[in-house]
């Protein structure tokens, strides 16, 4: 009998044991948590390789102090200023949870940013990881969008006409520039619609897009699993020995251990190449 | 990458996971450690930094300044660098061919890579992009912060206006109507859009031939130019400018638009 053994498991330990066997029976669900969990990862991996978890994070953060403001603020353009002075200086905790939605967007966009920067400097996105970098290069490109759609919720002047000239600039795009503008718009031109609007895509739309794209992401990284770093002492090893054993065969190619002399075919001068 | 490449690569990194160890605890526990320094600082920062609100919209204020989140800064910066080129060509590298060449380039990254080397010390070109693009963007943020001059309101004194005059009135519209907070005149004001300062001697014109939507008497086409320029301008600032990136300003009197014009028609000319 083991020390762990403590004898037969309480009643809760038991009803415990068989929801999880339920589920596990008919979802795979203990499979797929220990396929995700228990997974071999490189024994060396750096710092830096947690910036992609901490934008995520952040993202959840963001999820949570942005539920809490939508139970505040009113989407209309005559009541959303009044809205946002109401949980900034009135509701309980409001100035913080504010305060973090705000700061917490300035936090995902560099740590996006970072985390983006290690990828490309490990050469974590070249092959397999291709498909890895493309579906970050466009949750970068929506993590903008949401900075973009929720600057102008506030409705107070600096963002209201930053937002206006955006729109303009991006109606001022060829062919397709017009009606992106106007559907972002609602309508040509900016009217009650837009706010309303401009708050179903910073809540609804972009968000659904973010959640898909980090699962997908998410997917593909523990399928293909976290690149090694460039230096970490096992490929350094590897490679080291790698090259010993393309010197090796070099040698007993050349005997004496000598390079290959090549020498010119004989209707030329006859020239000598010293290998270096 | 050569399909040499990629098995050897494939036989290098099961090797690599042979001898790893498993995500959980041995990755998870550092990944918590820095989301949870993430989380300290941005409830830091909220406590430290308290979020505030501007004015609202829609007041006749002229002390605000229309600016995007700093991480458009390089944006709106790189508009400021094309927009003084004056024609069309320019404005549109700036808001639509840069930006969308260099996403293009982004999501195309490993499709234009294809070496199989990953040690950056052996990727010079590699290095030196990230370099240049990291410094770009970030030089470009700096001067979006640091760049703004202060809107000061309607103080600026010009010779060549007496009050009273359809000039006068023309430029207490400017003041008060949120011209100043995107446009610069005489080293006052935002820079959203161009320095007006001599705006009146840059002989615009424009042969708009849709109809206007609010009729000023005697603005008509086919050749828009001197004040009925500007009153086309500020009606309807994409028939003067195709692709401009000022809003409307469509409920102007008549009376109004005239006044307006003269005004700016006159900067650099008849006032200074
Ligand atoms: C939200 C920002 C914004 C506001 C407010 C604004 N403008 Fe503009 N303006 C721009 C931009 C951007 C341009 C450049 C595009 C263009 O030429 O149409 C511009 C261009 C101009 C031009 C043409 C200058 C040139 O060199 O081509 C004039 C004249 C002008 N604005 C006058 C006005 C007047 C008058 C007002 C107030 C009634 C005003 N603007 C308010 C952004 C703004
Ligand atoms: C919302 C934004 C993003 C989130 C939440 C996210 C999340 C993650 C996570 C959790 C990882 C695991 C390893 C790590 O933490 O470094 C990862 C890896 C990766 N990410 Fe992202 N990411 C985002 C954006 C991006 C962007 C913008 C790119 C590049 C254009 C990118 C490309 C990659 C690649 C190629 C990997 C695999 C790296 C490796 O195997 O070493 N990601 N991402």
């Amino acid at each position: 009998m083991s020390t762990t053994d403590i004898g037969p498991k309480g009643p809760v330990g038991q009803v415990g044991e068989a929801v999880v066997e339920y589920v596990d029976r008919r979802a795979g669900a203990k499979t797929g948590i220990t396929w995700f969990l228990k997974r071999n990862i490189p024994s060396e991996t750096s710092w830096f390789q947690t910036l992609g978890f901490a934008a995520m994070a952040t993202f959840g953060l963001q999820a949570v102090t942005g539920m809490i403001l939508a139970m505040y603020y009113k989407p209309d353009p005559t009541t959303a200023y009044s809205s946002i002075q109401h949980i900034t200086n009135e509701v309980t905790w409001g100035w913080l949870v504010r305060g973090m939605h705000k700061w917490g967007a300035s936090a995902m966009i560099i740590l996006v940013f970072l985390h983006m920067a290690r990828v490309f400097l490990f050469g974590s996105y070249k092959y397999p990881r291709e498909l890895t970098w493309v579906t970050g290069a466009i949750l970068l490109i929506m993590v903008m969008f949401m900075g973009l759609t929720g600057y102008l919720l506030v409705w107070d002047q600096r963002a209201y006409w930053a937002t206006v000239v955006a729109m303009n600039i991006t109606a001022s795009a060829p062919i397709i520039g017009p009606y992106i503008a106007d559907i972002l718009r609602a309508g040509s031109n900016f009217n009650p619609d837009t706010l309303s609007r401009f708050y179903s895509i910073h809540m609804l739309v972009i968000p659904g897009g973010i959640a898909t794209f980090i699962g997908l992401h998410l997917f593909l990284v523990s399928k293909l699993g976290i690149t090694e770093p460039p230096w970490a002492k096992r490929a350094m090893r590897a490679r080291r020995a790698e090259e010993a054993a393309a010197r090796a065969a070099a040698r007993e190619r050349a005997p004496q251990g000598r390079r290959e002399v090549t020498v010119a075919p004989a209707t030329q001068p006859v020239k000598v190449e010293a290998g270096q | 990458m050569k399909r040499a490449e990629q098995e050897a690569y494939e036989r290098d990194y099961a090797q690599a996971k042979k001898e790893g160890k498993p995500f959980f605890p041995y990755a998870i526990y550092k990944d918590h450690i820095v989301a949870i320094l993430v989380f300290a600082a941005i409830i830091g920062m909220a406590i430290w930094q308290r979020v505030g609100v501007g004015p609202p919209v829609y007041t006749a204020t002229s002390t605000f300044e229309p600016r995007p989140e700093w991480y458009f800064f390089f944006l709106f910066q790189m508009l400021k660098i094309f927009k003084n080129q004056n024609a069309l060509l320019p404005v549109i590298m700036a808001t639509f061919i840069v930006p969308n060449l260099l996403m293009g380039l982004l999501i195309a990254t490993p499709f234009i890579d294809q070496r199989a080397e990953r040690r950056i010390s052996k990727r010079p070109f590699a290095l030196s992009v990230a370099v240049l693009v990291f410094v770009g963007i970030g030089w470009l943020t700096y001067q979006g912060e640091t760049g703004a001059v202060p809107v000061s309101g309607g103080a600026i004194t010009f010779t060549g206006i007496t009050p009273g005059s359809a000039a006068a009135a023309g430029q207490t519209i400017f003041a008060n109507s949120g011209c100043t907070s995107c446009h610069m005149i005489k080293g006052s004001g935002g820079q959203v859009g161009p320095n007006l300062t001599n705006v009146g001697t840059l002989g615009k014109t424009s042969t708009y031939a849709g109809t206007i939507p609010v009729k000023v008497p005697g603005v008509k086409g086919p050749v828009y130019s001197g004040e009925n320029w500007f009153v086309l301008h500020t009606e309807c600032p994409t028939c003067a400018t195709p692709g401009s990136a000022m809003p409307a300003f469509a409920n102007f009197t008549a009376k109004e638009y005239q006044q307006l014009a003269t005004f700016l028609n006159g900067l650099g000319t008849t006032y200074k």
